[in-house]
């Protein structure tokens, strides 16, 4: 009985951590991505370089997502 | 405790009134800021006055399609959620997660096409001749943002009919485990999908809004908006595949 009770906090564990831990990387990637997208449409000239920008922001915002991922693969296989 | 009908009623009124309530939610919002901002660029170009109601229109409808979703899955849980009586135990776990999934998963692409309507009023009533191709960004824009709705609607069909039953020799801490198991898996996209829905939208409509400014830069501005959107949505695609993990493993 208590191994199994734990399993279920882990796996409702396991979908709380991917699926709060996903709001802020999709919101800030996205707000990325519109800045980008208005700073390339005023000079064009700089785009390839605001392009480079926008994917390394991205990326660095998108490292939350990719903790909350392993956290929550954790959850699911180990615990 | 014996299974009675009565208890599994109430999981699925308690997950049709989360289906349909949370997932209107953002989509009346979203659509009272397109209509708004269409109401105030009518004030600056009367004339686009044709071209305005029929964007703001097709703006609205996409919008919508979130809380479509939830209502149908509503009207399934409702009609239809007690059509298994095989499904045992388990069955308590997916009706509830199965709207709580769509509910949650539609609140951000609602959010999303909104802003990406209300954008694409305003870039309308700057630049009326600019309009179809205002119009075709937008709709880009927002079918990107609702594929998160479909990610949820797709994990509440899953939730409901693809489920496995309860086994007869399942003990009470088993069974406990699986439907935490189901509410997580609603959880995960319910919120997984909030961010990648707000955010495409954000990324389409500064797009639709860019472009009525500076037509000459579509080509540009649109590879930037599918490359940043794509982005963006990988977060969702987590949520997704952790929500599969939840309701097979």
């Amino acid at each position: 009985m208590e191994q199994y009770i734990a399993k279920a906090a882990a796996l409702l564990g396991a979908g709380i951590a991917m699926g709060i831990g996903a709001l802020g990387p999709g919101l800030g990637e996205g707000f990325v991505a519109g800045k980008a997208c208005e700073g390339i449409a005023r000079s064009p000239e700089h785009a390839s370089l605001i392009t480079r920008t926008m994917l390394i922001g991205q990326a660095v915002s998108e490292s939350t997502g990719i903790y909350s991922l392993v956290v929550a693969l954790l959850l699911i296989f180990t615990t | 405790m014996i299974l009675s009908a009565s208890i599994l009623n109430v999981a699925a009124y308690l997950g049709a009134a989360i289906a349909t309530g949370v997932a209107s939610l953002s989509a009346g919002i979203g659509e009272g800021q397109t209509a708004g901002e269409a109401s105030f660029a009518l004030m600056r170009q009367p004339k686009a006055g044709d071209g305005l109601l029929r964007t703001m229109l097709i703006s609205q409808a996409v919008t919508e399609t979130g809380a479509i979703f939830g209502l149908v899955v509503s009207l399934l849980l409702i009609f239809s959620g007690l059509d298994n009586p095989e499904a045992g135990w388990y069955r308590l776990g997916t009706l509830m997660a199965a709207g709580l999934a769509i509910g949650l998963g539609s609140v951000g692409p609602g959010f999303g096409s909104g802003y990406t309507g209300a954008q694409a009023c305003k870039s309308i009533g700057r630049m009326p001749d600019q309009q179809n191709k205002i119009t075709t960004t937008m709709l880009i824009g927002q079918a990107l943002a609702q594929t998160d709705a479909i990610f949820a609607l797709v994990v509440s069909l899953l939730l409901l009919y693809s489920t496995p039953n309860t086994p007869a020799d399942a003990s009470v801490g088993h069974i406990i485990m699986r439907i935490c198991g189901y509410l997580g898996a609603a959880l995960s996209i319910g919120f997984g999908t909030f961010g990648p829905g707000i955010g495409i939208g954000y990324v389409a409509g500064r797009s639709t809004d860019m472009l009525g400014r500076y037509s000459a830069q579509s080509s540009t501005i649109t590879r930037t908006m599918f490359l940043g959107a794509a982005v963006s949505e990988s977060t969702a695609i987590y949520a997704l595949v952790v929500s599969f993990l939840l309701i097979f493993i």
